[in-house]
């Protein structure tokens, strides 16, 4: 392969958030040689994400642990690309084989150990309209806000589950956008049975109750126990305007709002562990966690996981988890490493609160009406779906095949979960099987960006078929 | 049961269906669902150009088949019917494809070696950098991915006993017919036939028959949709490149490029270096996909005799027993020869001659032909 080659590396941390940072640091500081690779421009993740260039971040607790972060690792020198991207990763002879593209084409790079610390990604019940351009994600809402200290939209309505919902309602409020209103889920009793363990992390509880109480100030109202069940466009074919109804019946009410930001939770992004194969669990709280020990050794030999990747904890949890997790892998290479800080059983209480605010029952998914868009990539519907599953459909890859749902740039990631839900519930469909296959690249990949420049002469082409 | 068969792949169903229409009472079984191996993933090429010379009688009255799938499949298959291209860029690939061209042409395919400038008129896509191509009149390509749900909706109108996700264990011969043991329990047929692609080999050595099967471990790749790029099928002159853009924009880049796996296992894979240089000779063939993204890419295994010829006809010894695979561009002529050996099933004579499997028989089992690549 006329790919550059470069030296097998002792560790590749996939993921430069509070897990895999705090990794990096700890197991370069006990003398591996390690290399960082994320997808973002500076090491931070999501939660802990730096601001770009010429702004001015908002100096809350999550920058403060994001810039200590970039610090101690620009201080360290662990050698971190953030000119290319992870495509996939295999297994290999010494390991594991990573593969990155970038302007200055492919690269195959060689580790024994493989750290994964790739976080979580947004999840999104589906509404009728939901694909309308106005339609944000909640999370992607705190994106803007920590990069560009900025969110879009003139008349904002916030929408879903989960304490992201009252975060970004707060900061929209900041920045002079008060929300036309809150739209939760979850009732007061969920957030009440939630108490005693957000009770348990005091600074997140204060930051939380004070978010609330200015959003109550400005009279932002807040509708509980209710969400969106219709987003209609405007005349030039952007949101207008947005139904909500109380969960389980009750008359629609009609707002009108050109920005909807809407979340319903957090599902790890464990793509790479499951394209090599590691073994997993159902999570109390929905969705999947990896099979891995304190330390984050998970069945596949040299392969470890830390952060929301392995199951959805926050930020603070997988920051300690990193570090543990580090000091494993350091310790697995034979090398002598401090004591680690033994798992913090209040930060896993505050986490079951939040996990437990953001949970979605799958007949949820189950009731939605048939014109209802399940796979937005390729415009599949929840009724195309029904329909392929009385065709026969048995399981998720056979869904893919019948219907061209996950086929798209996204490769199921935003309707992966909500498929899966669809298929749990209805009749004849095989259990255990409503989990679309991994597949790399695993995030589309230029075409320029994986060929690199090459002579023909050189492509290694294979011995011809039998005439 | 008149009759079972063991695999629900392109041959199998085809096979199932026809002795189902012939009037006989068919079983059809997988351990997976129909379709869901090599002929649900393959790149779906329905070319002349990629298929072995003494194939190509069988392959041009498959093509035919595909073309009209609707009227006796009576589902789509998205299948499109287009020219085909195998181009040439160095000397060597120019002789290559002089001979290949040749080959196939005396055994029936349309194929004309035509200069670049002709070539650039079939398909301004092209690379104008080529030296030379042979064109095809008779190509085209298939959605593979449609084939399972095509042929259950005809399997299940036709009355066959669909059993997917059954693991069929072993089979014995009685005194008339067979017993197939399965996970759960156990199913009689008078005839059987061994449709089980690349697992071909453990299936007939339930029966004491050894015949070697090399495993190809075919990886392919899919573009992002993006505006028409080509509008034929292109390959190359060793045969291992196809590119195709499908109605919907995407574009799949295949041509049997090794990834890794393990038969035993069933597990296979991409292997990086494999991939980066098939969507280097695909980008190269036309350029115009350098404004695209590769969304997937994946595997699939193909099974070679040890003469690459087809493994079709009658279990040496064994009455009423049949073997249906190892058919180089399996895809391609699937359908035709499930007829021809559908026909011998039925007692008739078969529109033309199978591949009986007396040559490849050895008195051993031999190691196992896995993960290598050709040659």
């Amino acid at each position: 392969m006329s790919t550059p080659a470069s030296p097998c590396r002792d560790l590749i941390v996939i993921g430069a958030g509070p897990a895999g940072g705090n990794a990096a640091l700890v197991a370069s500081g006990a003398g591996l040689d390690v290399m960082l690779v994320d997808e973002g421009q500076q090491p931070g993740g999501q939660v802990w994400r730096a601001p770009a260039p010429g702004v001015t971040p908002v100096a809350d607790a999550d920058h403060e642990r994001g810039a200590a972060l970039r610090q101690r690792l620009q201080k360290a020198a662990i050698p971190m690309r953030v000119d290319a991207g992870v495509w996939s990763v295999t297994p290999s002879d010494e390991g594991f084989e990573v593969a990155l593209a970038g302007p200055a084409g492919p690269e195959l790079v060689q580790t024994r150990r493989l750290l994964i610390a790739t976080g979580a990604q947004e999840r999104v019940v589906p509404f009728a309209g939901w694909t309308l351009p106005g339609v944000f994600g909640l999370a992607a809402a705190t994106v803007l806000l920590k990069s560009e200290n900025f969110l879009p939209g003139r008349r904002i309505l916030v929408a879903g589950q989960g304490p992201l919902l009252v975060a970004v309602a707060a900061k929209a409020l900041k920045l002079g956008k008060a929300p036309v209103a809150v739209v939760d889920y979850n009732g007061s009793l969920d957030w009440l049975r939630s108490l005693p363990g957000f009770l348990q992390h005091l600074p997140s509880f204060r930051q939380g109750l004070a978010w609330q109480v200015q959003l109550l100030r400005a009279g932002v109202p807040f509708h509980r126990r209710s969400e969106i069940t219709l987003a209609e466009p405007d005349d030039a074919g952007v949101l207008g305007s947005l139904t909500i109804q109380s969960v389980g019946g009750g008359d629609p009410q009609r707002l009108e709002a050109d920005t909807l930001f809407v979340g319903n939770g957090l599902v790890p992004s464990d793509e790479i562990l499951r394209l090599l194969g590691v073994r997993q669990r159902p999570d109390p709280f929905g969705g999947w966690q990896v099979e891995a020990d304190e330390c984050g050794r998970s069945s596949v030999p040299g392969l470890y996981v830390a952060g929301d990747c392995g199951g959805i904890r926050g930020a603070l949890p997988s920051a300690d988890q990193g570090e543990r997790t580090g000091m494993a892998i350091a310790q697995d290479a034979g090398l002598q490493t401090g004591t680690a800080s033994r798992r913090n059983p209040w930060l896993d209480r505050f986490a079951d609160a939040s996990c437990a605010l953001m949970q979605v029952d799958d007949r949820r998914i189950f009731a939605l009406s048939d014109d209802v868009i399940l796979c937005r990539c390729e415009n599949i519907t929840a009724g195309v779906v029904r329909a392929a599953i009385a065709d026969g459909a048995q399981d998720a890859n056979q869904l893919k095949h019948f219907t061209r749902l996950g086929m798209g740039p996204c490769q199921g990631r935003m309707c992966g979960a909500n498929a899966a839900a669809l298929l749990r519930l209805s009749p004849g469909t095989r259990p255990g099987a409503e989990r679309l296959t991994p597949r790399s690249p695993l995030r589309p990949v230029e075409i320029p960006q994986m060929a690199g420049s090459f002579d023909y002469a050189d492509i290694p082409v294979p011995k011809p078929a039998p005439l | 049961m008149d009759l079972a068969v063991i695999g629900g792949g392109v041959h199998g169903a085809s096979i199932a269906l026809f002795a189902a229409r012939g009037g006989m009472k068919v079983a059809l079984l997988d351990r997976d669902a129909l379709a869901r191996g090599a002929s649900g993933t393959n790149a779906g090429t329905l070319t002349m150009q990629m298929t072995r010379a003494a194939l190509i009688p069988y392959a041009l009255k498959a093509h035919e088949m595909w073309v009209r799938a609707p009227e006796w499949l009576g589902h789509d298959v998205g299948v499109v019917s287009c020219e085909g291209l195998s181009l040439a860029f160095t000397e060597a690939e120019e002789a290559l494809l002089a001979e290949r061209a040749e080959a196939r042409r005396a055994a029936g395919a349309p194929i004309q070696l035509v200069t670049p400038t002709e070539a650039l008129r079939v398909e301004p896509g092209i690379n104008p950098g080529i030296r030379m191509a042979s064109h095809c009149t008779i190509d085209g390509f298939a959605n593979a991915y449609l084939t399972g749900l095509a042929f259950r909706r005809a399997l299940v109108a036709e009355g066959v006993e669909l059993r997917e996700y059954t693991e069929v264990q072993d089979v014995s011969r009685e005194e008339t017919g067979y017993t197939l043991h399965l996970s759960g329990g156990a199913l009689r047929a008078r005839q059987v036939v061994f449709a089980g692609g690349v697992w071909l080999e453990p299936m007939l050595a339930w029966m004491g028959l050894h015949v070697p099967i090399r495993t190809l471990i075919n990886q392919l790749a899919v573009t992002e949709r993006q505006p028409p790029v080509m509008r034929t099928v292109v390959g190359i002159a060793s045969g291992l490149l196809s590119l195709k853009q499908y109605r919907h924009g995407t574009t799949v880049i295949g041509g049997g490029w090794q990834g890794r796996g393990d038969r035993a296992l069933n597990t296979h894979s991409v292997r990086h270096d494999s991939l980066i240089g098939n969507v280097r000779l695909a980008v190269h063939a036309v350029p115009g996909l350098a404004a695209t993204r590769i969304v997937r890419s994946w595997t699939g295994f193909e099974a070679e005799t040890a003469d690459a010829l087809p493994a079709v006809g009658p279990l040496p010894g064994y009455e009423g027993a049949w073997v249906c695979g190892s058919v180089h561009s399996g895809y391609t002529s699937g359908p035709y020869i499930a007829r021809c050996i559908a026909q011998a099933i039925l007692g008739q004579e078969p529109d033309m001659p199978l591949f009986p499997i007396d040559r490849l028989l050895t008195s051993q089992p031999t190691a196992t032909l896995q993960g290598q690549t050709r040659g």
